[in-house]
């Protein structure tokens, strides 16, 4: 895929993806590189209709997925567009808790108005995203390491200054409404708001990746670094900017999470480092980068929300839910493979056409 | 919530071997001069639980330094590898030339060959937070201080036994680990006796430090099983979390929520009345009793006849939830 990635980068030269010109007939459709999630998707789904029963696929229990498949597709993302240039973000587990801190302290603690705290905790986001991207480019460090480091050094900083500054390591926060309606409510008393910012991510994103000239960027980056850069694409700044998009999806999260249960923890949010990239990984990105799609992201996240959610509906003992977790995994991602390879293969004919 | 699962029991127990003699013997002979040099192996300092238990011990620390001594607090980086890194922390303690180690047995197969390290040392010991007086005996330990696992979740089931709860759900977001399968099996001990029974439900590591997973899977169990009437969580945070998914599932009206463990929200929710009760281990007087304690033994061989000294449950409900919040501004409760 590295070449087909080049390739498409440097014959477009900007425009438009060759997949989206392709006819949209069942067989192109079907070789889409999303296709083998959105069936992973609806397979799980149907399993757990029907072993979870009504309860499950009402609206109640759809709000017990959507709720956290949003928050992770929030992070997710653009962490899949992050992979898709071939870089790693390990650090949205701190950049979530300490923009989380950073609200609760500045707004709760200090009792600034919340607009202050939301803008403090997201630049907090971008500033440490930028970081990020300025320290992987500048000394080719693999952002494996650079994105780690990050992560433990902002949270033993978040630790530090929240125990200085507030003598407590868990700070609460009332927000004023009109924040509360915007971050931390529920639509019809089930679905967070955290769905619509999630809509409001994928549409950005997938402009960005699929329509935009920024797209094929991303695409080369990953796909093939060194013809990247001699097409005269701005390798560094690619990542730089993906790299604060996923650090600000994270304070975004952060931001909504501290609204909604009206408090910050110092230790909340490691959890969303590694699944965030299971979510990726099951949407059909590439750990190696130069392959992926949006909304195999999107699909993704459903799969592993659905999957972590649906058990407790079944009525079956939870001690097996990391069983069934492991297991829809795997047959999770050995679909998506099977749906690469068909698109992939089938690449060179459609150029005859 | 590892923190807090980690940080169940304090105990300091004394212990009445022949090393402890001569321990005793030995440091009342080093402590003349210059005081004693006191190590504390801890929790993570960014858990909401050890920072109380931290803050308790930077009290005692007062009394020790105006003595001429000094208390340095030791805790792991994380939880992954917690009792070869406790034990490291307590060799070195060690090799730092502690006059007295207080520390927690949360691993004892991984750690106890280090606490007997220190008593082979004629340093003395104090365990609290986790082993219990058991432990602390079979170390050769002066005391444990601490709340008992057991005898806390048993409160919180009496508790809800008593307010007329008879299916309680334990969520429990660290399955496997004892000291958590002790506060919901405590919990079933307790309700049982008051005419109610208790299940666990045990949630993946996946969905820890996740508030939202959380809640919504206890939403769905809730849904699922609409004869629960209580759900009782592990940690504040899963509290927070538990308070969300009752809200959601519109059972604010039928359902009770408790929590092992208290922070200002879970007060400010007892005082508003959505919640029934937090149990408090009370960890600023593990902190705080057990480095006083083991100061009081090196300086003075004072040593207290209670073994073990509980610090903890305390149940905070609406009826004393006024008091708490005092302590909680002083960042102590």
């Amino acid at each position: 895929m590295t070449v087909q990635a080049t390739q498409q980068a440097v014959s477009k030269g900007g425009g438009r993806s060759r997949r989206t010109d392709a006819p949209a007939t069942l067989s192109n459709l079907i070789r889409r590189p999303e296709s083998g999630s959105l069936i992973a998707t609806i397979a799980i789904f149907i399993f757990f209709a029907i072993f979870g029963g009504a309860k499950f696929t009402a609206q109640s229990g759809t709000a017990t997925w959507l709720n956290p498949a949003a928050e992770l597709g929030i992070i997710a993302i653009p962490v899949g567009l992050l992979m898709i240039a071939g870089e790693l973000d390990l650090s949205v587990g701190s950049v979530l808790a300490a923009s989380s801190m950073t609200l609760a302290i500045v707004s709760g603690h200090w009792g600034q108005p919340i607009i202050v705290g939301i803008v403090v905790a997201l630049g907090l986001g971008l500033v440490t995203g930028f970081l990020n991207g300025l320290i992987v480019t500048r000394t080719q460090v693999p952002s494996f390491v650079v994105t780690l480091a990050t992560n433990f050094g902002l949270a033993g900083l978040a630790l530090g200054l929240t125990r200085a500054i507030t003598g407590s390591t868990s700070v609460a926060l009332t927000s004023e409404s009109w924040a509360k309606h915007l971050f931390g409510s529920y639509v019809s008393g089930k679905f967070e708001v955290a769905i619509f910012w999630w809509i409001g991510v994928i549409v950005v994103v997938g402009w960005i990746l699929h329509v935009s000239k920024y797209g094929n960027w991303i695409f080369a980056v990953g796909g093939d670094l060194v013809s990247a850069r001699a097409t005269g694409i701005p390798t560094d700044r690619v990542k730089i900017a993906l790299f604060m998009g996923t650090a600000f999806g994270a304070s975004l999260v952060g931001v909504i999470q501290t609204i909604l249960y009206n408090s910050a923890q110092v230790a909340n949010g490691q959890a969303f480092i590694f699944n965030s990239i299971i979510a990726v990984v099951i949407g059909g990105v590439l750990l190696t980068g130069g392959y992926g799609s949006v909304f195999g992201v999107i699909f993704g996240t459903l799969t592993f929300a659905i999957v972590g959610q649906g058990i407790y509906y079944t009525g079956w003992n939870p001690d097996w839910a990391s069983l069934f977790l492991g297991v829809l995994l795997l047959l999770a991602v050995l679909m998506n493979n099977t749906f690469r390879r068909m698109a992939l293969s089938y690449g060179p004919r459609k150029k005859k056409d | 919530m590892v923190a807090v699962s980690v940080g169940a029991l304090i105990t300091v127990s004394a212990c009445s071997s022949s090393s402890d003699k001569t321990a005793n013997g030995d440091t009342k002979a080093a402590s003349s001069g210059k005081g004693p040099a006191i190590f504390v192996v801890g929790g993570k300092a960014d858990d909401p639980f050890w920072s109380r238990v931290k803050r308790g011990a930077d009290d005692a620390a007062k009394v020790v330094k105006s003595g001429g001594g000094s208390v340095t607090w030791l805790a792991p980086k994380n939880y992954d590898n917690l009792g070869p890194d406790a034990a490291k922390l307590i060799q070195t303690a060690m090799s730092q030339g502690a006059d007295g180690v207080v520390g927690p047995d949360w691993v004892p197969e991984a750690e106890d060959a280090a606490f007997k390290q220190v008593v082979s040392g004629k340093k003395p010991l104090v365990i609290y937070n986790a082993g219990g007086i058991d432990a602390a005996n079979s170390l050769g330990a002066l005391n444990y201080f601490g709340s008992d696992e057991a005898t806390a979740g048993k409160a919180g089931g009496e508790f809800f036994g008593k307010d007329g709860e008879k299916n309680v759900l334990c969520v429990n977001t660290l399955p496997g680990a004892a000291n958590t399968e002790a506060r919901c099996k405590g919990i079933a001990d307790g309700i049982g006796e008051n005419g109610g029974k208790s299940s666990q439900l045990p949630l993946p590591s996946s969905k820890f430090g996740d508030p939202t997973a959380v809640a919504q899977a206890i939403k769905a169990a809730l849904l699922k099983d609409s004869s629960i009437d209580g759900v009782v969580t592990i940690g504040t945070g899963d509290a927070n979390a538990a308070a969300s998914a009752i809200e959601q599932g519109g059972l604010a009206d039928k359902v009770k929520l408790g929590t092992f463990d208290l922070d200002d929200t879970q007060l400010g929710r007892i005082q508003s009345g959505k919640q029934l009760f937090a149990i408090d281990q009370q960890p600023y007087m593990q902190g705080y009793l057990a480095v006083s304690a083991l100061y009081a033994y090196i300086q003075w061989g004072i040593e207290l006849p209670q073994k073990p000294i509980l610090t903890g449950p305390a149940i905070i409900s609406k009826d004393n939830v006024e008091t708490a919040v005092a302590g909680s501004k002083a960042g102590v409760r």
